[in-house]
């Protein structure tokens, strides 16, 4: 039986050396706390801070238009002088947007809580994305149709015959203008969450 | 001198060693290859479906700007006095509406340009970002402008008794078709919009 040999020479150093040197073909990189874990998370938290801060605006923006009733101290016999976010169908719908977009924030919330504590999951943050859009149109739209109709009671319209009626309901119409400007507000915060969720969404 | 030696059994050439590990590296690029082509080809259809959206919305958007600039109409009954007109002017927010329409129209004309190189380079994230961005700003100006040329239009058929605003609707009867054709067309650019940022951001996502 003749067996194939060789003879080596095994040389002075220790194989764990020789071992230390061989070049590595995979290395696992930990990503959990990498820079991009860090700063997504910092931007989770700027997102729920400026979430708290919209639920401030679009509440304020609702109840101060419902709470605009004014009547006015003359009256005659058969007619007494009020003015009320119900007698406006815009006003109305302004109300009903806004306490919709304030509950829709609240329950926002845990969403934005979880991309806090997962800040690289896609899945939250895309969902907070889409539906922020939606609440972003609707709350665009009761704030401007409500201000086409408080520039129209501010300034009325001679073409159409239409007076302004802030000159006799004061009071109405600084209320109901306020919770315009907050609905706006309410805007602004909005678009910044649409960017936010943007910009975390990306890849590197 | 002495030499430390050893004798090794030689047994399958080492030929076919080195092959296999070859194969292990091959497979990991190739799956890495594969891994962005798969990304890249989907990216690449909503990347093609968002220039098509925005080709549609331009569409619209003029239209709805075109429309409520020529919504004019005269009455054929006059006084000494007056003659009974209305157009888009006598209205600051219609006067508003066309101004942001067409503003909002030109800014799809220049982003087509970004969608092309989104189209071409699928799996940039610079682009898609800059159009999440201004897409995001121009849904806030369409969608202010549709909604106060809708509450004037609603103003313009109903009326309100307890402000004693008559609705005109009833006499300039083609006047306020236009008009509200026009707001129609802006809401539906709203829609359009809102895809939009959608398409941008499922595009923009990591794997």
């Amino acid at each position: 039986m003749k067996n194939e040999s060789t003879i080596i020479d095994v040389p002075a150093e220790s194989s764990s050396a020789m071992k230390g040197k061989a070049p590595l073909i995979g290395v696992a990189k930990d990503h959990t706390t990498s820079g991009s874990g860090g700063y997504k998370r910092g931007l989770s938290i700027f997102d729920f801070l400026l979430r708290l801060a919209a639920i401030v605006a679009a509440s304020v923006a609702a109840g101060t238009m419902f709470t605009s009733d004014e009547t006015l101290p003359f009256f005659t016999q058969f007619l007494q002088f009020q003015a009320g976010y119900d007698d406006i169908p815009t006003f109305q719908f302004f109300v009903i947007a806004m306490s919709i977009v304030s509950g829709y924030l609240v329950l926002s919330l845990p969403i934005s809580v979880v991309t806090i504590v997962r800040p690289l999951a896609t899945a939250p943050r895309l969902l907070l994305l889409v539906l922020d859009t939606a609440a972003l149109a609707f709350n665009m739209a009761a704030a401007s149709s409500a201000a086409a109709i408080s520039y129209l009671a501010h300034n009325g319209n001679q073409n159409t015959n239409w007076l302004p009626i802030c000159q006799q309901f004061g009071d109405f119409c600084l209320k109901s203008s306020g919770a315009v400007v907050s609905s706006f507000v309410a805007v602004v915060f909005f678009t910044i969450l649409v960017v936010l969720s943007g910009v975390a969404l990306k890849r590197h | 001198m002495a030499k430390e030696s050893t004798t090794i059994d030689v047994g399958e050439p080492s030929t076919v060693t080195k092959s296999s590990s070859h194969v292990v590296v091959d497979e990991k690029q190739k799956k890495g290859i594969v891994a962005a082509a798969a990304g890249g080809g989907y990216k690449r259809g909503l990347a093609i479906f968002d220039f098509l959206l925005r080709l549609a919305a331009i569409g619209i958007t003029i239209g709805a700007s075109s429309v409520m600039f020529t919504a004019e109409e005269t009455l054929p009954f006059f006084t000494q006095f007056l003659q009974f007109q209305a157009g888009y002017d006598d209205f600051p927010t219609f006067q508003f509406f066309v101004i942001s329409i067409a503003i909002v129209a030109s800014y799809l004309v220049l982003s087509l340009p970004f969608s092309i190189v989104t189209i071409v380079r699928p799996l940039a994230v610079a682009p898609r970002l800059i159009l999440l961005i201004s897409d995001t700003m121009v849904l806030t100006l369409t969608t202010a402008a549709a909604a106060a040329a809708a509450a004037i239009v609603y103003l313009a058929h109903n009326g309100n008794s307890n402000t004693n605003w008559l609705p005109i609707c009833q006499q300039f009867g083609d006047f306020c078709q236009a008009t509200s054709t026009a707001v129609v067309a802006a809401s539906i650019s709203v829609v359009f919009f809102i895809l939009l940022i959608v398409i941008s951001a499922v595009a923009l996502k990591r794997h």
